[in-house]
Formats: structure tokens, sequence, C-alpha cells
């Protein structure tokens, strides 16, 4: 086929982020530490997009930067954290002083009402949460029911309509085809199909060749995808699997940073907010030094 | 290290590991140290066939070391499956294929209930912690939980939880068959001693304590009454030193499982 006549959806990070409005529902990609859009979250944090109602199910450093630079009104997560590296500084401090709401939901629950609306169902069921607090948060999204002729107990959930939807793959085209390689897509196809627009960030940008030769492996079709952002390293401090690991560095210093208000702020400006392109940005953390030593071996 | 040459985090490791059997189906989630140490022990010793889906996503993962985050990449070298969508994993565990799943919380209550979302109230917490996750969901899917905590004390196992991330016996006796819920937590491990549940009551009963370890300073660090066996509380059987020497040479060489007894 020729490659001639179709609209390129190729832009660049800052072009992508203007998609974002404010007041926009965003769900963000990745799971905790792995696969994160960060390049993508860190054009947000620039622009200074405001009143955002966060969409992550088990997340952490894209809801810490985007709280820390004011961006965010409400997060609907299952989980925040840091893992190992501790619990979510900003995140935590911004809740604890009722500046962001969190909406906590348990992932399933979370994941049916994405289903839901990606499906176009007024509700799916799940029989998460049964017996918890966390169903009774909201009575109106998480509806607990006994099934007329069964009798069991499950919990409809009704649909989560997102804006905007951003996630991190490895490879996508001009044209919209996009593929997450080896396919660990997991939660992000649900953040993608319930959302009217999406963004993927990715390691590189191929010919459509490469995707008509190996169709089996793309993980989005382009009629769903908007707009293409070539970013290597685009989900740096976070993984990109197989191609290099999070940034183990970066975390605990950001973590150790944070236990002083003073460092935290030197921290946020110096090696987040203020590095103007992504270059300068993973230049202000070690450049070519850090990322090697986080790349893996793929023998 | 103690005089008998182990510590308590391997103590706890062993005991949990001792729980697990070939039928064991088991995964993680976040930053459960204790747990992954566990299944990979068991599946070193007596339980070959155990099957463990490292972070929920890698299936018989053979990893050489444990990384900082037990939802990592990092934990999938060896891998037969890499899962690759949420069907592909809430299929399976709402279905209980998967049968065994290990978490705890900030706050514990007698019957195993945990609390990983707020200290203090909801709208205006004391502290915001990481939020349930998926322990509210795994709570109601699976038949056989463990829960564990490097930190027994009354602020940690209380009376009343400021508010249910996960559901353990929920309100105690048959509470969980009536939500048609299956199974329940089995066994509950701690730095201090093991619980397990009164049949009856569902409330956590003290099975034995570890050596050095007094009935009387468990009461002291748990804000609930500790329900006692008839007949005494033996002391927890230690590690075997193949236990000891696969735990710390193989499983986890660069003892990971310390984040938790910081």
């Amino acid at each position: 086929m020729s490659e001639v006549g179709h609209a390129s959806k190729v832009r660049s990070l800052d072009e992508a982020a203007e998609l974002v409005p404010d007041g926009a529902t965003l769900a963000i990609g990745g799971l905790s530490l792995n696969s994160a859009p960060m390049a993508f979250v860190r054009a947000l944090v620039r622009r200074k997009v405001r009143d955002l109602t966060l969409v992550a199910i088990v997340a952490g450093m894209p809801v810490e930067w985007l709280v820390a630079a004011g961006c965010v009104r409400t997060v609907v997560s299952g989980l925040v954290s840091l893992e190992g590296f501790g619990l979510a500084p900003r995140f935590r401090q911004a809740v604890q002083a009722g500046e962001v709401v969190m909406e906590e939901y348990s992932e399933h629950t979370l994941i049916c009402r994405l289903q839901a609306a990606a499906y176009n169902l007024p509700y799916m069921p799940t029989k998460a949460g049964v017996g918890t607090d966390m169903i009774g948060l909201h009575p109106e999204t998480t509806r607990e029911q006994v099934h007329a002729a069964t009798g069991e107990r499950y919990v409809a959930c009704t649909p989560l309509p997102v804006d905007v939807a951003v996630v991190h793959a490895a490879a996508a085209d001009a044209r919209g085809n996009a593929r997450v390689e080896p396919k660990l897509v997991w939660m992000d196809s649900e953040i993608v199909k319930a959302a009217a627009t999406t963004i993927v960030t990715v390691e590189r940008i191929v010919p459509t060749a490469s995707f008509t030769a190996a169709p089996h492996l793309t993980t989005y079709p382009r009629f769903v995808v908007d707009a293409v952002v070539e970013a290597p390293w685009g989900a740096y401090p976070t993984s990109c699997f197989p191609f290099y690991g999070y940034d183990g560095d970066f975390l605990r210093e950001y973590a150790a940073a944070h236990r002083e208000p003073a460092s935290a702020e030197e921290f946020w400006r110096r090696r987040v907010a203020e590095p103007e392109t992504h270059a300068d940005f993973l230049d202000a953390n070690g450049g070519a030094r850090a990322l090697l030593a986080i790349r893996r071996k793929t023998s | 290290m103690s005089s008998t040459g182990w510590t308590v985090d391997e103590l706890m490791i062993a005991t949990l590991a001792r729980e697990l059997t070939n039928d064991t189906r088991a995964f993680n989630g976040a930053v459960s140290f204790v747990p992954v140490c566990a299944y990979l022990l068991a599946r070193r010793t007596h339980a070959p066939e155990l099957v463990w889906g490292a972070s929920s996503i890698a299936i018989d993962a053979d990893p050489a070391a444990i990384p900082e985050s037990t939802l990592s990449d990092a934990l999938w070298d060896g891998a037969a499956m890499l899962s690759n969508s949420a069907y592909d994993f809430w299929a399976y565990a709402q279905s209980r294929r998967y049968n065994t799943f290990a978490f705890r919380g900030a706050q514990m209550d007698a019957y195993g209930n945990v609390n990983n979302t707020t200290i203090g109230p909801y709208e205006s917490p004391k502290v915001r912690l990481p939020g349930g996750g998926g322990m509210a969901d795994l709570g109601c899917m699976i038949p056989l939980i463990y829960l564990w905590s490097s930190t027994h004390d009354p602020r940690t196992f209380v009376e009343r939880l400021d508010f249910r991330s996960g559901i353990g016996w929920g309100d105690g006796g048959d509470h969980r068959a009536r939500l048609g819920l299956p199974g329940g937590p089995q066994l509950c491990v701690t730095n201090l001693c093991v619980f397990d549940f009164e049949p009856e009551s569902k409330r956590m009963r003290l099975r034995s304590v570890h050596p050095g370890v007094t009935v009387e300073q468990v009461q002291e660090a748990t804000g609930f009454e500790v329900a006692l066996p008839v007949g005494g509380v033996p002391e927890t059987e230690p590690p075997t030193a193949e236990q000891l020497r696969i735990l710390r040479e193989e499983v986890d060489p660069t003892s990971a499982r310390l984040r938790e007894f910081r």
C-alpha cells in the first residue's frame, strides 16, 4: 500500500499536551513503577494545566508530579505509592491538607467502571469490594446489588468516561497504529477504550510497513489513537519493559529529598519542573550515564 | 541475628512458606516482600508445583534477586508467561483459579480486616495511606488469605479500623458466607507471633509465639483481646538450616525483604 496521502498524527510533546484542557478527566497509563508516560506528564506540568480529574489505577510518580505542579483537583485511584521507596509524599501532603480530593476505588471496581464506559453499558458487575467500606464511599457509581435470579451479591459499577487517555508504548506509525512490545497492556487497554481522545507516546516511530508485517503484534488501532509522540526514554524514571528499568537512584533521591520541604522544593525545581526539554530533563538527572545504567540487557 | 542463628524476617517467611502446598496458586501485589519470599522458598523446598504469578503478571517467574518494587519487571525473569491484560488476571482471580493471596494493612482488626486507606476520617485524614489497591477486590475473591505484619503494636492491631479497605472475616462468625464470599483469612504472621482464627467467632487466636516472646507481650502489643488456644501456646517452629540457606543464597540474596523491617 502506498504511504502517500495519509494525515500524520505525529505531534511534539507540547503540541499533544494542548489536547488536555483545564478541567479534563485525564487517565494516565502504567502500573506502579512500570511504563508511565512521564515525558508527557512533565509537558503537562510545564504547561500548568489546571483542575484535572486524574484517573490512575495503580500509580505513583505521575500523580506525584501533577499534584506537585498544582494541576490536579481530584485523584481517582486504587493505590498511589512509590512502593519500596515509600509513600508518595506530595500526594499524601496535598490530600491531608485538603488541596486535592482522593476518590479511592478498589482496583477492580475502577477497572469495571472503565470497562462499562468502553462497552457503552449502564454498568459492569464484579464481586469486588463486597463487605468493605470502599463501596459506601461512592454509592452512586458502585452500587451493591443482589441478583434477582441467583441471589448473588455483586457491585454494579457505572461508566467512568475519560476525556483523554495517555499511555506509553514501544512503537507507533504516523497514522496512529501503536504497539506495546511485548504485549503487556494491563489496564492501559481499559483507559484507551474508555477515552474520547488517546495520546500514545512511544520509544520510536516506525513505518506502517512495520505494522503490516506483524499485525498480530499491534496493540491499538489507528482509529482510536489521536496523537503519536516520539519520546525515547519517555517513561523515565519509571521503566519501559523490556528496554529499560526504573531508575532506583532517582526514586531514592526523590524520597530522601522529600524529608524536608526545602530539599523537596529544590529537587522539584532542578530535576523535574525547570528543565525545558525532554533532553534537558534527562540531562538534569544524570543523562547518558543514568540511562545506560538502567538499560536492560535483552539477551 | 539472634543467638539461634536466624532473624525474625526469616522466621516469618519460613512460617508462611510452611503453609503453602503444591496446590497453592498465588500472586502478589505491591510491597509484598515477605509473601514473595515465602512463595519462592516453598517452591524451592516442599512445594515445587506451587504457582506464583509475580506482580500478578509473570507466571512461574524465577528472579535472581528481588527488586525494590514487587510490581517491578525486574521480578519477572524466567517466567513462562507474561500476562497481557487485566482480563488475564482478574478472570483467574474471580473464578478462583488463583486461590492464595497475602495482604497486610496499616491497621488490622481481630477478624483480619485491613485498612490501608486513611488514619482518621476518610474526608479529613490524619494520614493519607497509599490506598487499598486490589485488596478490597481480592479479599472478596480469593479463598486462602494470609496476613502478615512486621510492626506488631497497638497502632497496627486495633479493635476498630478507621476504614475497612479489605475484608477478612468481616464482622466474624458466618459473615463471609452470608455475603457469598469464599474461604477467608487462614493465618496472620507477625514479628511477635502467629495467629490463626477461632473457628466459630473468626477472631484472631494465638497459635504460637516466636522464641523469646511471651503471651503477655503479644497481648500488650495488640489492641484487641487475643484469644488463646486450649492447652497452652507453643513456640513458633524456627526455620530449618535448609530454609535459611535457600532464602539467603537463592531467594533473596540482596535482602530486599528487610525493606519491611525498618
